[in-house]
């Protein structure tokens, strides 16, 4: 008696049987489940409360305030608020455009066959290797007022008759800053458009040649086509990473000058870290994630489950 | 395709000058860390110092504690990875072999942690943190950057496991392995080029993050990472660019090098997502 019920308790516990193969995957799945429950969903909800209530420094297991919708309201009704929105914008635009160019064009050359290739595709793509930070130093500096290299080639050029006011005009502040972040962003785009490239097999070139279709008409027709796909989620990817980041601007320019490039991550960040407005901060944020999720979707459609 | 000549000619030029385009920001950086203070304040530029100042990189070494920074970034580097590796292998593995309820949420979940951004969640970070008495400590980094690689990894490793065909474990069971050491002794050695290559793009993520590193540690100065470093070097009237260039060199050289020799791998961290 005893020795079939200890049979039968051992094999409750024996992974290995078909039946009970879900619980060790449950087993398997649960550290992580929990670590992002602990360090993501929780901080969410939390952020989301946040947003709801009129609050300066949040304390943790303090009394929570009354249900508020005075920081959205105070969002919508700010300038500051649909400025960033302009700014994030146009800085969106422009530098996913520029990345999208300069990253397909450099895919598209490296894809030719020549001597010396594969050390080419590295130092294209190098700009993915240097941290931000680092890039922003080099800019910074290229950029420089008084010495820097680009007003003195602005001014060479004929584009400026004197050295260009980097830091205090809005509309030179905006374009470092754009450039900066191409500069940056545009080897991921050349790198996932490169592997995107080498997956066309090369008998569809082959074959559209043999029926006599040119350069133009191949890229048309073939290659633009099957990179679609690929490309999509790159622009996504990229137009993500504009919207979000943080470090270029905020070292570059601080989101100055008169917050002509105050994005809504520098926007949330300064309401909070600079302002002390912690419930304010946390609606730009709530808003920019839901922005997010909204344009991506809209861009991918049907296609999102690609993103992951 | 043969090519003629002039078209050659047209190719190897056009390489060279986006190659030239693209890189000088680089050259620009070491030309400045090289340059005396006399060549940098002058117009125009000095495209090569006349006498190169090699002594700068010992001179800054010596002056700022670079030393340290890069020992801080590296702790929080290696930290968030090996936390994130060890829920982020298992969860990929169950996520890949065994069917369960909740799959495709994970996917959706995924989708959602990519596009949160930092700016946000440091926001109740900032508050979880100071109530559990961790600001300033480097811990802080080691879980704002798992926020970052847990969901990436997951879902990368998942799709490194699902092309090792599911007969290999059922070959092993068969021999009598246990389900789990299946999974350890079968699969994730055959898995290890994914599991390198997940690793290393998590290391770079985690090396590059600023926004957690200011927010957390910015007052205790003996936990700046690299980059938060380097940014302090940033005066507010006067900066002086040689010095920065020469740190910067220091800061970036790793990860630049991680880059040259394992791009293989990096890339392939990088395209894993999008091409399926």
């Amino acid at each position: 008696m005893t020795d079939t019920v200890q049979a039968g308790r051992r094999k409750f516990f024996d992974l290995a049987r078909p039946s009970r193969q879900h619980l060790l995957g449950y087993i398997l799945i649960a550290p992580a489940v929990l670590m992002v429950a602990a360090i993501i969903v929780w901080p969410l909800i939390l952020a989301i409360d946040l947003s709801f209530q009129q609050v300066k420094i949040p304390r943790l297991g303090g009394a929570s305030r009354p249900f508020s919708l005075s920081n959205y309201t105070w969002l919508f009704s700010s300038q500051e608020f649909w400025l960033a929105c302009w700014v994030t914008l146009k800085l969106v635009v422009v530098v996913t455009a520029g990345s999208v160019a300069v990253g397909l064009s450099t895919a598209l050359l490296v894809n030719n066959r020549f001597k010396g290739r594969t050390a080419a595709r590295l130092g294209m793509a190098l700009p993915w290797a240097v941290p931000e930070i680092i890039a922003v130093v080099i800019f910074a500096w290229m950029f420089d007022t008084s010495f820097g290299l680009f007003g003195w080639l602005a001014i060479q050029l004929g584009f400026a008759d004197q050295m260009i006011p980097w830091v205090s005009s809005s509309t030179a502040a905006f374009w470092a800053v754009a450039i900066t972040m191409v500069w940056k962003g545009f080897p991921f785009v050349s790198i996932m458009c490169l592997a995107g490239l080498q997956s066309i097999p090369s008998d569809y070139y082959a074959a559209a040649k043999v029926d006599g279709a040119s350069v133009f008409q191949r890229f048309r027709w073939i290659t633009m086509p099957l990179l679609m796909p690929v490309l999509g989620v790159t622009l996504v990817l990229t137009l993500l990473w504009v919207f979000r980041d943080f470090s270029i601007i905020k070292v570059l320019t601080g989101g100055g000058p008169l917050r002509s490039t105050q994005t809504l991550s520098i926007m949330t960040y300064d309401q909070a870290f600079q302002y002390h407005n912690f419930g304010r901060a946390a609606a730009v944020g709530v808003l920019t994630l839901v922005i997010c999720i909204i344009a991506s979707l809209l861009m991918l459609g049907r296609r999102s489950k690609s993103i992951y | 395709m043969r090519r003629t000549f002039a078209q050659s000619l047209a190719l190897y030029a056009t390489v060279i000058f986006t190659l030239v385009m693209i890189l000088f920001p680089v050259y620009w950086l070491i030309v400045t860390a090289l340059s005396t203070t006399n060549e940098l304040y002058r117009l125009p530029p000095t495209f090569w110092p006349t006498e190169p100042q090699w002594d700068i990189f010992a001179r800054v070494w010596a002056a700022k504690p670079i030393l340290m920074w890069l020992w801080n970034s590296m702790l929080a580097a290696v930290g968030s990875v090996a936390l994130s590796m060890l829920v982020s292998v298992s969860a990929g593995y169950a996520l890949s072999r065994y069917s369960m309820r909740g799959g495709a949420t994970m996917g959706l979940f995924v989708l959602t942690a990519k596009m949160l951004p930092a700016t946000l969640l440091v926001i109740p970070l900032f508050s979880i943190f100071s109530s559990f008495g961790l600001i300033g400590s480097l811990w802080t980094l080691v879980l704002a950057h798992s926020t970052m690689i847990i969901p990436f990894a997951t879902w990368m490793l998942k799709g490194y496991f699902d092309t090792i065909p599911k007969e290999l474990e059922q070959a092993a069971m068969v021999d009598g392995c246990s389900p789990l050491g299946a999974m350890v002794r079968v699969v994730l050695p055959i898995a290890t080029p994914g599991l390198a290559a997940t690793a290393l793009y998590a290391f770079v993520l985690s090396w590059a993050d600023y926004a957690y590193a200011r927010t957390f540690l910015v007052n205790s100065p003996d936990n700046w990472t690299a980059n938060l470093g380097i940014t302090t070097m940033q005066g507010e009237y006067v900066t002086y660019w040689n010095d920065i260039s020469a740190a910067s060199v220091f800061v970036a050289l790793p990860i630049i090098a991680i880059y040259l020799f394992l791009e293989r791998y990096l890339v392939g961290g990088l395209t894993a997502g999008a091409e399926k």
